[in-house]
C-alpha cells in the first residue's frame, strides 16, 4: 500500500514524536542505542531502529541481547531489517514511517577519499527530509546536552529551527542556548577600498552588521521564551566555519543548522560553504532541522 | 648590473608623484560627484598624457613621462605589476562558494550573462570586421576578444552600486554579485586564452595545449592550491608578523603564481587572479589583512595604472563616434538581455530580472584593464580601445539609475521596514 506522504507535508518540524535510529554493527552500537533511548525518553516518542543489510541470525541475535540490555521494555519500538543501497533506503524508511528525527552516528572527520565521494551518515544529513542528528561521541552513559548553539542565518527555516531548538532544550531542562549570527563581508572591502572615507566606510558596515543583528533579534523576540532564553552572539567569520570554529572554541555540546536549501553535491565539498564546513570536521553533536517549509 | 641614472630616477619619482597626487584629487572629486574613482583617474591620464598636455606643452609632457629611456621603461614595468596586483585582488573577491550557494538563479544568470553577451560580441566582431578595422589575422582571436569584453563585468563597481541603493544584502544584490563573479572567472579564463595565442601564434591553429595548461593550472589551483593555501595560513598569521607577513607572504605567492603562468606561455594576469581566488577563499584570511591589501593595492598601483593608460593614448584622435555607439549598443544590448533572462527563468519577475540585467551591465575597471591588455598586445588598435574605455564608463554611470528605474519604491520600503524591524 502507497503510504499517505500527504502527513508529511507542512509537519512542523517537532515535537519529535517519531524517532529512528540507523545502525550499523560496529563496536558504537551500544552506544548509539543508548543514546537513543535517552532521547525516546525525553521527548516520549515512539522508535524505529533501522539496519540496512542481509538479516541473519546471528545478527538478529546480537540486537535482541542488546536490545534487552539496554532494556527498551518500556519503550515502543519497531525494529526493520532491509537491503538495499543503504542512503537511498534509510531516507525512504523514513518517509514511510514519517520520521521526525533521525539518529546517526558519525566520525568528527572522514578520511579525503570518504569526505569527496560522501558517507552514508553525512549522505544522508545532506539528502534526508527530516530531521538528522549526528552522534560524534556517543556513549553509553549519555549525558544531557548543556551547551547548544544554533546557526542564525538569515533565512526562513531559521524560526523553525529556533523553535525546535527551543523545544529540545525544554526536554533537556537547560535555561538558554545561543544564537551564532556569523558577520562576512570580504567584498565590501573591496567595494569600499578606494571610495571611502573611514568615516564613511565605518557607518556603512555598522549599518549592514545592525541590519542583520536587528532583523535575527526581531524573530527571536517573536518567540515566546517558554522559559528558556536564547542568547545572541556576533561571530566574525565564513559562514559555516565561523559558527563551527566558535562551537569548538566554547566546547558546545551540540550545533544546530537548518538543512540545506539546495541538493549539495560534490562542488559544495569541494568549494566548501556553511554546513559543509561543520561536516568536513564536526566540532561536536550535530542537529539538522528540516522544517519542511 | 645596470643601474637608472640619477636624472631618470628623478624623472620617474616626478612622474610618479604627479599620477599619484593629481589622481587623488581627480578621485575626491569623481567620488564627491557620485562618480566612479576610475574616472577621474582616467581623466588625469588624458589631461597630462598626447591628448591635453602632450599636445599643448609637449616639452613639459616629454619630461615628466619620457617615451624612452630608463624612466619609461621602469614606469612600464611598475604598470605591469600594477595590472598583476590588480588581478590578485580581484581574485580575492571571487567567492565561488557564494555562486554554489545562490542555486538555480544564480546558475541560470550567470551562465546566459555570459553566453550571450559572448555570442552578440563574437558575431558583430566576427561577420562585421570592418566596422573594427582589425588585422585580418586576428580576425578569429578578435572576435572572442570582443565577446569576452562584453561578457566580463566589474565586480568592485557593481558591489559599490548595490551598497549604495541599499540592495547588497538583498536576494537580487546577491544573484548580481555571484554573477559576476562567475562572469569575471570565466571571462579571464577566455582572456589568457586570447592572450597566450597571440603571443605564441600556433601556426596549425591547434590550441589543445593552451587551453589544457589553462584549464590545468586552474583546477590545480582551486583545488589543491587553495586547501594548501588554507592550511599554510593560520601558521602565517601566528608565527609571522602582522599582517606585514601575511601581506608579503601572499604578494609572493601571487608574483610565484603570475611568474609560473607567464613561463609556460599563458599571461600572468592567470596567475595573479587564481592566486587571488586560492588567497581570498582562505577562512583563516583576517577581514583587516585582506582590507589592507586591497588599500594598497587599489590606491597605490591601480592610480598609477589607469593614469598610464591616458599617457599611451590620444583620446581625440582615437575617438570614434560611430565605433562607440555600436559598442554602447552591442554591449547594452548582450549584457542586459542576457542576464535579464537567466535571472527570469531563475524565477524573478519581469522588472527584477531587467534590473538585475542593469546590474551586471557595469564594466568599470575591469575592462579597461583588459581593452588596455589587449592593446598592449597589439590584438586591438587605440580606436577600439578608446570606445571600451567609453563603454566601460558609461555602463558603471548608468547601471545604478537604471536598476532604480525597474525596481519601484515599495521594493526600497520593503528593505528599508526589514532595516528598521
Amino acid at each position: 500500500m502507497e503510504p499517505d506522504y500527504t502527513k508529511l507535508k507542512k509537519r512542523p518540524a517537532h515535537p519529535f514524536e517519531t524517532l529512528a535510529v540507523a545502525i550499523a554493527f560496529s563496536p558504537r552500537l551500544e552506544a548509539i542505542l543508548m543514546e537513543t533511548k535517552r532521547m525516546v525518553n525525553m521527548f516520549g516518542s515512539q522508535l524505529v531502529i533501522v539496519h540496512v543489510g542481509k538479516k541473519d541470525t546471528h545478527h538478529e541475535d546480537v540486537l535482541d541481547k542488546l536490545i534487552n540490555k539496554i532494556n527498551f521494555s518500556k519503550i515502543k519500538y519497531r525494529v526493520i531489517w532491509m537491503e538495499g543501497e543503504p542512503v537511498d533506503t534509510i531516507l525512504k524508511l523514513c518517509k514511510l514511517n514519517i520520521v521526525d528525527l533521525l539518529i546517526l552516528g558519525a566520525l568528527e572527520k572522514e578520511n579525503l577519499y570518504k569526505y569527496y565521494v560522501g558517507s552514508i551518515a553525512r549522505t544522508i544529513s545532506r539528502r534526508a527530509k527530516c530531521s538528522v542528528l549526528l552522534l560524534t561521541n556517543p556513549s553509553i552513559n549519555p549525558k544531557k546536552m548543556r551547551k547548544i548553539v544554533v546557526n542564525g542565518v538569515d533565512n526562513p527555516k531559521t524560526i523553525h529551527t529556533l523553535k525546535a531548538t527551543q523545544y529540545l532544550a525544554r526536554n533537556e531542562k537547560i535555561t538558554d542556548f545561543t544564537v551564532v549570527q556569523e558577520v562576512n563581508t570580504p567584498m565590501l572591502s573591496m567595494a569600499i577600498a578606494e571610495s571611502g572615507t573611514e568615516p564613511e566606510v565605518s557607518k556603512i558596515k555598522k549599518e549592514m552588521q545592525e541590519e542583520d543583528f536587528n532583523k535575527l533579534n526581531s524573530i527571536i523576540n517573536s518567540i515566546d521564551s517558554q522559559g528558556v532564553q536564547i542568547d545572541l552572539k556576533v561571530v566574525k567569520g565564513k559562514p559555516g566555519y565561523a559558527i563551527s570554529h566558535f562551537a569548538r572554541q566554547n566546547h558546545y555540546d551540540l550545533i544546530v543548522f537548518n538543512s540545506p536549501d539546495t541538493h549539495l553535491g560534490i562542488f559544495d565539498r569541494i568549494f566548501t560553504h556553511d554546513i559543509e564546513y561543520v561536516l568536513a570536521d564536526m566540532p561536536c553533536n550535530l542537529l539538522i532541522i528540516h522544517s519542511r517549509v | 648590473m645596470s643601474v637608472i641614472s640619477h636624472h631618470d630616477l628623478v624623472v620617474l619619482l616626478i612622474g610618479m608623484a604627479t599620477m599619484l597626487i593629481l589622481s587623488r584629487v581627480a578621485s575626491e572629486m569623481a567620488r564627491g560627484a557620485k562618480l566612479p574613482v576610475v574616472m577621474g583617474e582616467i581623466v588625469i591620464g588624458i589631461v597630462l598624457g598626447p591628448t591635453l598636455l602632450g599636445n599643448f606643452a609637449p616639452e613639459i609632457s616629454n619630461y615628466i613621462f619620457p617615451a624612452e629611456g630608463h624612466a619609461a621603461l621602469a614606469l612600464n614595468a611598475i604598470t605591469k605589476i600594477a595590472v598583476v596586483m590588480m588581478l590578485f585582488v580581484a581574485g580575492m573577491e571571487v567567492q565561488l562558494p557564494l555562486v554554489l550557494k545562490q542555486g538555480k538563479a544564480a546558475v541560470f544568470t550567470s551562465v546566459l550573462s555570459m553566453i550571450i553577451p559572448f555570442f552578440i560580441g563574437f558575431v558583430t566582431a566576427w561577420y562585421f570586421p570592418e566596422w573594427f578595422k582589425q588585422l585580418p589575422e586576428y580576425r578569429l582571436l578578435f572576435a572572442l576578444f570582443f565577446g569576452t569584453a562584453l561578457a566580463i563585468s566589474a565586480l568592485p563597481v557593481i558591489a559599490r552600486i548595490l551598497i549604495d541603493m541599499g540592495l547588497f544584502k538583498t536576494k537580487i544584490g546577491m544573484i548580481i554579485i555571484a554573477s559576476a563573479m562567475f562572469n569575471d572567472l570565466i571571462g579571464w579564463l577566455i582572456f589568457s586564452f586570447i592572450l597566450s595565442s597571440i603571443k605564441s601564434p600556433d601556426a596549425s591553429g591547434d590550441y589543445t595545449y593552451t587551453i589544457f595548461y589553462i584549464i590545468g593550472f586552474g583546477l590545480l589551483m582551486l583545488t589543491v592550491g587553495r586547501k594548501l593555501l588554507d592550511k599554510i595560513m593560520p601558521w602565517m598569521q601566528q608565527k609571522l608578523s602582522w599582517p606585514g607577513g601575511v601581506l608579503s607572504i601572499s604578494l609572493g605567492i601571487c608574483f610565484l603564481s603570475a611568474a609560473f603562468t607567464e613561463s609556460i606561455g599563458i599571461h600572468a594576469i592567470l596567475g595573479a587572479f587564481i592566486a587571488g581566488i586560492a588567497i581570498g577563499d582562505s577562512v583563516h584570511l583576517k577581514e583587516k589583512a585582506r582590507e589592507i591589501i586591497y588599500q594598497f593595492v587599489t590606491n597605490i598601483f591601480a592610480p598609477l595604472f589607469f593614469v598610464s593608460i591616458g599617457l599611451r593614448v590620444n583620446f581625440v584622435e582615437n575617438f570614434d563616434l560611430r565605433l562607440v555607439l555600436l559598442v554602447l549598443f552591442v554591449a547594452y544590448i548582450g549584457k542586459v538581455s542576457g542576464a535579464a533572462i537567466g535571472a527570469r527563468i531563475g524565477g524573478f519577475t519581469r522588472n527584477e530580472s531587467l534590473a538585475v540585467g542593469f546590474g551586471m551591465n557595469a564594466r568599470g575597471a575591469m575592462e579597461i584593464i583588459l581593452g588596455t591588455l589587449a592593446l598592449q598586445a597589439g590584438l586591438i588598435n587605440e580606436t577600439i580601445f578608446v570606445a571600451l574605455v567609453i563603454m566601460a564608463l558609461i555602463t558603471s554611470l548608468t547601471s545604478g539609475p537604471l536598476m532604480r528605474l525597474y525596481l519601484d519604491d515599495s521594493y526600497f520600503n520593503t528593505n528599508k521596514q526589514i532595516e528598521n524591524n
